[in-house]
């Protein structure tokens, strides 16, 4: 479900240009004519999205189960507290920050690598482009599935790391090992989505007038440090926004991780919040649990947004 | 002239030569690594299982072995619920799509065109459900499902992507630019709103729709998470459903596998190279801030 979640700090906004040419009266019709416009949606999000909000808010202060005739009882914080106290969602919250870490950061570096490259090119750009995004057209399904056989102990992942390693025969474990199944999901996570953020990349450092770089080339700036003190500042914006946009991405990462499990690697290790979640809602039936946990994803998700956010609030980038 | 000039650049390039080089090959080699995947998929589906888990891997089939798309479609138990389910991702996808467009359309031009009280406070409250994700309030959406008896069924698997807060986004940035003039001398000509709605606005503003309809598609393509409580029964479940059912299975190998994979994935491969050009101005839509 790619790009729901995009921070609301970044949406600029016009000025509101009122021109009023019509009588007030053709003018307050056409205002009612907007209402009708947005009032299909409006009652759509009151129903699927205001009200699921505080309504998993107020689920997760009762015990809840699904199925069940009994009637909810009310617990206060009980639900919370019991999530503090379970080791079982503190190891969920240890794979979903080693994951989120070791991902995003190699992300981010990555898709800067190459969108600084690709830019560079006189050709071939668009080539690059599309080899580079094509993964993230693949539903995370196909992708888990497929990587579930290269890294197979007779798998390819084996075989290439055997070679470039020059140890033929030694089984790497990719979905055994703790340590190595980590490795995996987060592999195939930025295999999926390394070009997406490349192509937002390219478009932030497209916004750079060519003319900064003229002027650097005259000065006697050479590549490295054009790059280091030109490129770089300017594109703060940009930087910032992937960071964010590919951090909450992994922090609500689920298919990798449900099917890598089904496929029979070890559950402990890549138990994200999300598998958590799903696995407490729908195959242990306790709404009001899930609920709590949903609950503290969120804050977890508003906390790093308003972090980056608040390390940002000098953005403003004037070429 | 043209000589100097040749000179010039000759003698300056032979360290960026050096480094041009590298960048090419960096640049090569990342997109064997990120194509190599692809490359496994469509090769393995036409190969018998042995050869898949052969060492060395051989990148090219011997001959195409029909067999594993056979099997992948008539499934393992002969039902081939397999075409049920890519038909049910289709319906889902594209009344989902559908109604995204129309709906993401309508109120993207209310906010963007039309000045009333309030209209920027509904726009913020629009934005800011962007900020919460579908994990976190998808039990109480399968709550109203079943309230409404909505399970397992079509409504079940569509009503809540009806529209969504992005395609409204994308919709009011674009039509904030739309020159009021037009829209005016449309009304003075006597044309009313819902005209210049669907006479004037939708049909200027293809390429927004575009990009926000291959964006929708791909995304319901996707799904798992919600049909993955939703649907129930096999003849409701979709393709993602059956690939994980499927691998999960005993008497699945490697080479019918792929074969399912392969064929979930062509359709949106080949609107990926159709229509490339808006799947990548969709994810630059958020690169580009106006205001």
């Amino acid at each position: 479900m790619g790009l729901q979640l995009i921070p609301v700090f970044f949406i600029g906004e016009e000025r509101d240009m009122t021109r009023r040419i019509f009588s007030p009266d053709i003018e307050h019709k056409k205002a009612r004519w907007g209402w009708v416009f947005i009032f299909p949606s409006l009652v759509f999000f009151s129903l699927f999205n205001f009200y699921p909000i505080f309504n998993a808010l107020y689920t997760s202060l009762f015990r809840k189960k699904l199925l069940s005739l009994k009637p909810p009882e009310f617990i206060g914080f009980a639900n919370y507290i019991y999530l503090f106290k379970s080791p079982d969602f503190w190891n969920s919250i240890r794979a979903t920050v080693v994951f989120t870490i070791g991902t995003f950061i190699p992300m981010v570096v990555f898709s800067l690598i190459f969108a600084v490259f690709i830019i560079s090119r006189k050709r071939f750009k668009k080539f690059f482009q599309m080899a580079y995004y094509s993964p993230a057209v693949l539903s995370s399904v196909v992708v888990a599935a497929i990587w579930l056989l290269m890294f197979d102990p007779r798998g390819l992942s084996n075989q290439f790391v055997n070679f470039i390693l020059n140890t033929p025969g030694v089984d790497h474990k990719w979905l055994a090992n703790s340590t190595m199944v980590q490795i995996s999901t987060m592999l195939v996570y930025f295999w999926k989505y390394v070009g997406y953020f490349t192509i937002i990349f390219l478009v932030g450092l497209a916004s750079i007038p060519q003319s900064i770089h003229e002027a650097a080339k005259m000065d006697g700036v050479n590549a490295w440090t054009g790059f280091w003190y030109i490129t770089l500042p300017l594109l703060k914006p940009t930087t910032i926004l992937v960071s964010i946009m590919s951090m909450l991405q992994c922090l609500k990462t689920f298919s990798t991780q449900y099917l890598f499990t089904q496929g029979g690697a070890p559950m402990g290790p890549i138990n994200v919040i999300t598998l958590n979640l799903y696995n407490t809602a729908i195959r242990d039936h306790r709404i009001g649990l899930a609920s709590a946990m949903s609950i503290i994803l969120f804050c977890i998700m508003l906390f790093f947004t308003w972090l980056q956010f608040k390390g940002s609030r000098s953005d403003k980038v004037s070429y | 002239m043209m000589l100097r000039r040749l000179k010039r650049k000759k003698k300056t390039s032979s360290q960026p030569f050096i480094m041009d080089m590298f960048v090419w090959v960096f640049l090569v080699v990342a997109a064997l690594f990120i194509l190599a995947p692809f490359v496994f998929m469509f090769t393995a589906s036409a190969m018998p299982a042995n050869d898949i888990m052969k060492m060395p891997y051989r990148w090219i089939p011997k001959g195409f072995y029909w067999q594993n798309f056979w099997q992948g479609i008539r499934g393992n138990d002969g039902s081939f619920i397999y075409l049920r389910n890519i038909l049910n991702s289709l319906i889902v996808a594209s009344t989902v799509t559908a109604t995204t467009v129309i709906l993401s359309a309508l109120t993207g031009f209310g906010l963007a065109k039309y000045h009333f009280k309030g209209r920027y406070f509904v726009f913020m409250m629009i934005l800011a459900t962007m900020m919460i994700p579908f994990e976190v309030i998808m039990i109480p959406l399968y709550l109203i499902v079943t309230k409404l008896g909505f399970q397992n069924s079509y409504p079940g698997l569509i009503t809540p992507f009806l529209v969504s807060a992005f395609g409204i986004f994308l919709m009011r940035q674009y039509y904030v630019t739309f020159p009021d003039e037009i829209l005016d001398a449309a009304r003075i000509d006597g044309a009313s709103e819902l005209m210049i709605f669907s006479k004037i606005i939708l049909p200027n503003s293809v390429p927004a729709i575009a990009t926000l309809a291959v964006l929708t598609f791909k995304s319901q393509w996707d799904n798992l998470l919600w049909p993955l409580l939703v649907a129930q029964s096999e003849e409701m479940k979709t393709i993602p459903l059956y690939i994980v059912r499927f691998a999960e299975e005993k008497h699945t190998d490697e080479g019918a596998m792929m074969a399912v994979a392969a064929i979930a994935s062509i359709p949106i491969l080949i609107l990926f190279f159709k229509l490339s050009k808006y799947f990548i101005g969709g994810a630059a839509v958020f690169s580009v801030r106006k205001g």
